[in-house]
């Protein structure tokens, strides 16, 4: 049976030390199918620790984070557990990386780098390509396979305004037209507003779900550095 | 040169040598733990002294004691887990102290120098069939494993999401560096044994090119490397270890002198 949430979060707590304080506290949430969720907050907040617990390089230390998710991509933020000087093509990194997904297929390389407009770039050292190009060949790896939900870590982090634009769009489309559910951890607060469905919004560890429409008045009502909510 | 048998031997595991250390070494570099390779190759003296004091073959002792370490490496990274060099310094005074406790405590019954600075002369038949079993086999998981070792190195997260086992996969990696450091230890030597793992696939790295290039070149230049000291090393009656890794030194600089030379060329027709 299908469920109705793609991620599920029940009462969870964590820390990095395996007791209180904890970094995330008390989170409960459902993500469903299909939704465009910017997960956002202030640096420290424990955006990109609830993207590791919802990947599961990381568990709860209480409660539960479930995903119904049959394929996962991914797209890591640049300087997380990127080596950017690796000595890789745009064809190797794809190549080898469909291979670990063990994709007999050779076609979706090219069609995933089509659909994000890399597919030119395929003999390019991935050292050698611009911020955004590198997004849009993440980005590229991480549909490959036809994933149901998508996770970002800031996609658009060090990223010229033209390139930001694009691969928003391609995530707007990947979400509308193809119903790819999107969870991505956001700084851009114009680009959650603009294209999220949802905002989860991380204020010291605790979460709370708002529209975008309200989060952008509320957001701009608010005095940021009193630190509400704008939820 | 040839007609020796001894050179024959010396020649057959040094081709072994040229394949393996570069496969392993271009992970190792790449994730920057070419000191891990420094450390386990100090750590495979330890495993050659319990060869010799048990009356085991050395090479065999090697490979054991070197996987242990590099399976400790790796257990130990969940405890220090920003602390890469602190392990390794662990890892080396369990390995150096117990070498020097058994080479000093004179119960030994052959010579151990040999092993520090690479011999021609002590490949013996069994040690050869033993180091191309090791590298054959070694050279099958690099192939089966290829993908993934990849993509550790590169972006760890999304080999992980990708269904890696990474943890698992770094245990089998340690193994292969230490089959790496058996197989060279008679020719190489301990001392500049990390220098065989490191320089060719540091020299390759500078022609800017895809991975399977690099490896390749990684490959070409450790031949190069290998062959080149094992032959001058033979003419000029030297330790072969301590000539290859100079031989190493030199194609890098080399490599580095004709990169810069190209590129002030190129500047130079641009204007």
């Amino acid at each position: 049976m299908k469920s109705d949430y793609m991620i599920k979060a029940e009462n969870m707590f964590f820390s990095y030390t395996g007791s209180a304080p904890y970094v995330l506290s008390q989170i409960n949430f459902d993500i469903k199918t299909g939704e465009y969720v910017s997960v956002i907050g202030e640096n420290g907040s424990g955006k990109s620790t609830l993207i590791k617990l919802i990947l599961g390089f990381l568990r709860p230390v209480k409660g539960n984070v479930f995903s119904a998710a049959s394929k996962t991509g991914y797209v890591p933020q640049k300087s997380d557990s990127f080596n950017s000087d690796f000595p890789i093509t745009v064809l190797e990194a794809m190549d080898s990386y469909r291979r670990l997904l063990r994709i007999k297929d050779k076609d979706v390389i090219y069609k995933a780098l089509e659909k994000t407009g890399m597919a030119s770039h395929t003999g390019d050292m991935m050292r050698t390509l611009s911020g955004g190009q590198n997004q849009k060949v993440l980005i590229a790896r991480a549909l490959m396979g036809s994933p149901d939900l998508l996770i970002l870590d800031e996609p658009s982090a060090g990223i010229d305004m033209k390139s930001q634009k694009e691969i928003y769009s391609f995530l707007k489309k990947a979400n509308q037209n193809e119903g790819i559910t999107i969870i991505s951890v956001e700084h851009n607060l114009d680009a959650a507003i603009s294209n999220s469905t949802l905002i989860y919004h991380l204020l010291r560890g605790e979460g709370h779900f708002c529209l975008p429409e309200r989060y952008a008045s509320e957001y701009l009502k608010a005095d940021r550095q009193e630190g509400g909510s704008g939820c | 040169m040839l007609s020796y048998d001894f050179m024959q031997h010396a020649f057959f595991v040094s081709a072994c040598i040229s394949v393996l250390c570069p496969c392993i070494g271009i992970f190792l570099v790449l994730r920057r733990y070419s000191m891990i390779g420094d450390t386990l190759s100090h750590a495979s003296l330890a495993g050659i002294a319990i060869g010799l004091l048990s009356g085991q073959n050395p090479v065999l002792g090697a490979f054991i004691f070197t996987s242990i370490c590099g399976a400790l490496i790796e257990f130990l990274r969940s405890w220090f887990k920003k602390y890469t060099d602190l392990i390794l310094t662990i890892v080396l005074a369990l390995a150096v102290g117990t070498a020097i406790t058994i080479i000093s405590s004179g119960k030994l019954h052959a010579n151990a120098d040999s092993f520090l600075f690479g011999s021609v002369l002590t490949v013996t038949e069994t040690d050869m069939i033993m180091i191309m079993t090791l590298t054959l086999i070694s050279v099958l998981i690099f192939i089966v494993l290829y993908d993934q070792l990849i993509y550790i190195a590169y972006d760890e997260d999304a080999a992980r999401v990708a269904g890696v086992r990474v943890r698992l996969i770094n245990y089998f990696f340690a193994i292969l560096v230490a089959a790496a450091i058996a197989v060279s230890i008679k020719i190489v030597g301990v001392l500049v044994l990390s220098s065989m793992i490191a320089l060719p696939v540091a020299t390759a790295m500078q022609l800017g090119k895809g991975f399977k290039t690099t490896l390749i070149f990684s490959i070409l230049f450790s031949i190069a490397d290998i062959m080149l000291g094992l032959f001058i090393s033979y003419y000029i009656n030297v330790a072969p270890g301590g000539f290859t890794a100079l031989v190493s030194v030199a194609v890098l600089m080399l490599v580095l002198i004709c990169k810069k030379a190209g590129s002030l060329l190129r500047t130079a027709g641009k204007s």
